[in-house]
């Protein structure tokens, strides 16, 4: 579906430019072992597919393929919130309630004080933004290791969202448009026969921009950087913590998209919701080959993982597997990624 | 490393066809979408719906999200039960406008919906197989006005202020207590979210600022033992009611700390389910509402065998 | 050298520097011609590194001065010595291992386009590319470094240091991983660099390959400066002399005469890739034998190996002339073999639990009864027997070991090898970090155990303290050991001698902390 799409981010999406000779550019692209890795965890993605196509018919439905891609947009849009922050060699454990605290916001902003759509639009990606930044400064400045700093966030944005929403979910309907940022389908009015939700296009546009900051700007640069060897970047000269602010105010304000989709989804914002959602999507960047230990890691790689494990849930639902081996099975996945990925390393 | 990686999804896939049920292409499909899964509760109505199953002969599935928050996770299950195609579908909306377009489309199949449990804020399905909280929470105040007198101060922790049973199980009781006892007085309404410990904190905060309260109802199982908790660390002497059952309000029962509790019928709910829907598949006009039925039980018939076969651990 | 009476481009005058109380650096000087190449030369701990970090701005001084052409300057962070011009290639590499030898390089300084968001990496590559061509180094800018060989490695520091057209370049022992080629390469660069007027400081022990690219060479001793020569003409021996050459503390070496007792360990043909080089050696029962050589001579890591904390890759291990197999610490343990190491308080001991805990550590199996309970009385009475013949200055045998002093603490982790009955102990440094008091507590402590009968081995890079304890040396370098000595012979000159004399056919040494990473 976005052949072309996967092909460009595969260039992009790695450290080094292409040589004059685009052959011979894409074949030392191809064997590159980070392209490997990928090429890995896509195959994987396809195996599951051809899996679960054959194992029921009912599966390679139309409806049900825009199911899959529906489910996976929300996961999809934390992980790459999440990758940022994984690529530092850091955590953020409280992306699940920041998404639901920036929905909470939204509905603030649109339900209770009636502002238009695009203030609760800039509300939403404004207090992920914030909440981001809190989390680097607790990190980069009070110097506290990210397990606990984003640990107390969580707790404390999901108090928040119950606090300010009165513990009861904030309803949109004041606000008509506002199922259309997840559910309309701007494909599907241009393309009739393709109606995809625009949850999936949003999350398809997230992953190429944040792949473009991740590959090309100073940004992403340090991203690594600080990954790979944060006191040798320090010693370099460059302000450490200044980067490591901006990089979780990043993934923050993504967190905070991802807030605005799932609100629009369900026409609502759930203040209940969220705790629990941050290792489904650490889950995603692991399966899709970015590395815990940080300097390493890709968009693409981490949306092929999100929907790895939709597919397999959305298949497993399909098949009539019993709700209880859905999850083991799942938990078996990530293992099983997270050990190959050791493997290759230690070969290497 | 690829063909490593294929291999290890290959077995695990093989693994998997061994829990696969056996074909049921043949036997009509119903998949009944929950609002939970792990509680016990959820677990007593899956097995109502396992054995209308094998009753009716068709193919049943459950399920539910891991918790009553996630209501997309739901939406997700809905609408890959719907893509397979089933007969019917039995559904317990976490919240009803999130799922109205998924049950829109399930009616524009003419896919019969039966709604259980708290149901679906809506009049797409065709019957809802419940237990009429509100009467049920009337007679726990009848009971609790009968054991203090008929006079006195009382409180109430409830679950939630949201969803239709906290809603019906509050008002039922409050509005039995204005309308039939005159000299009892709810001092105290207050929400533990239905979970033990906050319901624990709720409890002593109330039991703290009123020294002559005599009687608290809980309005769920989680509620319930909070109130339990919360008296027996308090050391006070006060008539607790509570709803549901769980070992531990049965535990509470027996030992005499709780003097008693209304149970639904959740095997009974899932029985009910299955059947109105196999009925609606027939043709058969169904009632509204569905009344699955609640009891009181307490220490005197708790090991009757009838109200055994409702309780749950 | 140009003209005669040259601005220096560099002049260090009265540098003192401390840490935490203890001196590094007490009133040092130096001075650095343009275009000369200048070797600095010490032994372990003279403060060589520590005097070219504050010239770095790794460090800040206490006291003193630092004149640039002339000029009195401070240097408050590695940034301000970058922008003096002042480059400085550690000892330790400084790399990330997942970026490319470009982005590495230009690390904060990244080309920009896009108003300053986006990186031109184009014009980085070219960028780098130009360094490596003035270095005639053939590499491709966009390589992963965590690919490169640690020597190729160094190369990219080296680019990196000369990418901020430094005129200054501090070079900390940069050829202890390099082959000979690589060396003649770095040395072709280094002549580059001389003949466009850049000042070189050459931190390094390795005589050979200073004779051949040194002008001048200061000795410093002990955080002091000692003397500056120019090389040519200057004997080896004579800055050796000048490198050990010290009052000897009144201590005197007698140590009885254990040359005739039995051997209770010998270790033949060890070899461990190039950090243990086929060693050979015997030690006797009731001896102390001295284990002398530089850092990284590989000293440390003959013990581990023969304590079982790393694997060899040859060697055959007898204690008492039983063949032994020791594939971890328990094994060596159970031989009667034990290991206190540099490192006490990562390595020997449990810092935050108290003196009772630690010195069973090794032994709880004695103190354990039916049912897996520990049985505390036991433990506390080990304790104390050792509290008390050991005089470890302690309240109770229940405080924490943090607290205690480094002699204190040094004494636990003996106590801990002794309720072992081990007797066969290697000693990695064992007076490092102690005052001098609790020095000679420990020096009677090993004689007396000595006198026992127990074999003891003690690594030691000070000199004095290896003299006088030790009644028979083994000097080692990279790897190999290249003398024994004891009597009349046993002197710093010869030590020092033997620990710089390499052998030039050997493989360079690949540092153990870095390991290749691929992407």
């Amino acid at each position: 579906m976005t052949a072309h799409l996967i092909v460009n981010t595969i260039i992009t999406d790695h450290l080094a430019a292409p040589q004059p000779g685009k052959l011979a550019a894409l074949k030392q692209i191809l064997f590159k072992p980070a392209t490997r890795q990928k090429m890995l965890a896509f195959a994987s993605l396809l195996a599951l597919l051809v899996f679960f196509s054959v194992a029921s018919p009912n599966f390679l439905q139309y409806g049900n393929m825009v199911g899959i891609l529906q489910s996976t947009a929300v996961n999809g849009v934390l992980a790459i919130a999440c990758t940022f922050v994984i690529i530092t060699a850091g955590i953020d454990l409280s992306v699940g309630t920041m998404m639901t605290f920036c929905s909470v916001m939204a509905g603030v902003v649109l339900t209770y004080w009636g502002m238009p759509l695009p203030l609760g639009i800039a509300a939403a990606i404004l207090f992920g933004t914030l909440c981001g930044f809190v989390n680097g400064v607790l990190i980069a400045k009070l110097k506290i290791p990210p397990f606990i700093a984003t640990l107390g966030m969580m707790m404390l944005l999901k108090g928040l969202s119950l606090v300010i929403s009165g513990t009861r979910p904030i309803y949109f309907n004041s606000t008509p448009e506002f199922p259309v940022i997840s559910q309309e389908s701007l494909i599907g009015y241009f393309v009739p026969a393709l109606p995809i939700p625009n949850a999936v296009l949003i999350m398809f546009v997230v992953a190429a921009i944040a792949s473009i900051v991740l590959n090309k700007t100073l940004v992403g640069r340090y991203t690594f950087a600080l990954g790979s060897n944060e006191e040798a970047v320090r010693l370099s000269g460059v302000n450490v913590a200044f980067w490591k602010i901006v990089v979780y105010s990043i993934s923050g304000a993504i967190c905070g998209i991802a807030g605005l989709l799932i609100a629009s989804r369900l026409n609502s914002a759930q203040p209940a919701l969220g705790q629990g959602y941050e290792l489904d999507a650490i889950a995603a960047v692991v399966i899709g080959g970015t590395s815990l230990s940080g300097g390493t890691g890709t968009i693409l790689g981490t949306i092929i993982g999100a929907f790895i494990m939709s597919v397999l849930t959305n298949g497993l639902r399909i098949m009539s597997v019993a709700q209880e081996w859905q999850t083991v099975l799942t938990g078996l996945i990530i293992i099983l990624a997270v050990y190959t990925d050791i493997l290759r390393r230690g070969k290497s | 490393m690829t063909q490593r990686r294929l291999l290890n999804i290959a077995l695990a896939a093989s693994a998997l066809c061994a829990i696969v049920p056996a074909a049921s292409a043949q036997q009509i499909y119903i998949p009944l979408i929950s609002k939970g899964f792990q509680h016990q509760f959820w677990q007593a109505v899956k097995s109502g719906a396992d054995q209308a199953a094998k009753d009716y002969k068709v193919t049943v599935t459950f399920e539910g999200p891991e918790t009553e928050a996630m209501v997309d996770k739901q939406i997700d299950m809905l609408a890959a039960a719907l893509a397979k195609n089933p007969k019917a579908i039995g559904f317990a909306a976490l919240d009803s406008q999130a799922a109205t377009p998924l049950l829109k489309k399930a009616q524009a199949a003419h896919i019969p919906v039966v709604a259980f449990d708290s149901g679906v804020d809506s009049d797409i399905p065709v019957t809802t197989a419940t237990t009429n909280n509100k009467a049920a929470a009337a007679l726990a105040a009848d009971k609790l006005a009968a054991l203090i007198g008929s006079e006195g101060e009382v409180a109430v922790v409830a679950h939630d202020q949201t969803s239709r049973t906290g809603v019906d199980r509050r008002d039922g009781f409050v509005e039995r207590i204005k309308a039939s006892y005159p000299k009892i007085k709810i001092v105290s309404l207050q929400y533990g979210g239905g979970d033990q410990l906050k319901s624990t904190e709720v409890t002593k905060s109330i039991l703290q600022a009123y020294p002559n309260l005599k009687g608290i109802f809980g309005t769920n199982e989680g509620s319930a033992i909070g109130v339990v908790n919360g008296v027996r660390e308090m050391k006070r002497k006060v008539v607790i009611i509570g709803y549901d059952s769980g070992k531990q309000q049965k535990d509470a029962i027996r030992d005499g700390t709780m003097a008693g509790a209304i149970t639904q019928n959740p095997v009974g709910i899932g029985y009910k389910t299955v059947e109105a829907a196999v009925k609606a598949l027939k043709g058969e006009t169904l009632p509204k509402v569905i009344d699955t039925g609640f009891y009181w039980y307490d220490k005197t018939n708790i090991a009757d065998p009838k109200i055994a076969a409702v309780l749950y651990d | 050298m140009t003209a005669s009476n040259p601005t220096p481009l560099v002049s260090i005058r009265h540098l003192s520097k401390s840490f935490a109380g203890v001196a590094a650096l007490q009133d040092c000087q130096f001075e650095l011609l343009p275009g000369e190449v200048h070797a600095l030369m010490g032994e372990n701990g003279a403060g060589k590194s520590t005097l070219m970090k504050v010239l770095a701005g790794v460090y800040q001084k206490d006291a003193g001065e630092l004149l640039l052409d002339g000029r009195a300057i401070e240097i408050d962070s590695p940034r301000a010595a970058q922008a003096l011009g002042i480059g400085i290639v550690h000892q330790e590499l400084n790399l990330m291992n997942h970026l490319s030898a470009a982005q590495n390089i230009f690390i904060g300084r990244e080309p920009r386009r896009g108003f300053g968001l986006f990186v031109d990496d184009d014009a980085l590559d070219a960028q780098a590319r130009r360094i490596f061509e003035r270095m005639h180094l053939d590499l491709d800018p966009r390589t992963l470094v965590g690919t490169l060989t640690v020597a190729r490695q160094q190369m990219v520091e080296i680019a990196k240091a000369l990418s901020f057209d430094s005129r200054l370049l501090i070079l900390d022992e940069p050829t202890a991983a390099l082959n000979n080629d690589e060396v003649a390469d770095l040395f072709r660069i280094i002549r580059q660099l001389k003949a466009q007027g850049v000042g070189i400081v050459y931190i390094s022990h390795r005589m050979d390959e200073l004779q051949q690219i040194a002008d001048r060479v200061t000795v410093m001793r002990d955080g002091r400066y000692i003397a500056t020569l120019p090389m040519a003409g200057t004997s080896v021996e004579h800055i050796i002399g000048l490198m050990v050459g010290r009052e000897l503390a009144a201590m005197v070496n007698d140590p009885p005469d254990t040359s005739r007792n039995e051997v209770v360990l010998e270790v033949r043909g060890l070899n461990r890739g190039s950090a243990i080089r086929d060693v050979n050696f015997s030690l006797r029962q009731g001896e102390i034998l001295g284990f002398a050589g530089l850092m990284g001579a590989g000293r440390t890591e003959v013990a581990r190996a023969v304590f079982g904390a790393d694997r060899i890759d040859a060697g055959e291990i007898r204690v008492r002339g039983a063949k032994v197999a020791i594939k971890s610490p328990a094994d060596a343990v159970a031989h009667g073999i034990g290991y206190l190491s540099e490192d006490r308080k990562h390595f020997g001991l449990a810092v935050g639990l108290d003196v009772e805990t630690n010195i069973a550590l090794a032994s709880m199996r004695q103190f354990v009864t039916l049912g897996g309970f520990v049985d505390a009385a036991a433990t506390r009475n080990a304790a104390e027997r050792f509290v008390e013949r050991l005089h470890i200055k302690t309240p109770s045998v229940e405080q924490q070991v943090a607290r205690l002093s480094g002699g204190n603490q040094q004494k636990i982790v003996i106590s801990k090898w002794l309720l072992r009955d081990c007797d066969i102990l290697f000693f990695d440094e064992p007076t490092r970090g102690i005052d001098v008091g609790a020095k000679a507590e420990i020096y009677k402590l090993l004689n007396a155990l000595a006198a026992e009968g127990k074999a003891i081995v003690m690594i030691s890079s000070e000199l004095p303290e290896v003299l006088a304890m030790s009644h028979r040396v083994v000097v080692m370098c990279e790897g190999r050991i290249t003398g024994e000595l004891r009597g009349a012979e046993l002197t710093q000159e010869k030590i020092m001698q033997l620990a710089t004399q390499r052998q030039r056919s050997d493989q360079p040494a690949t540092r153990p902390e870095e390991p290749l990473t691929a992407a």
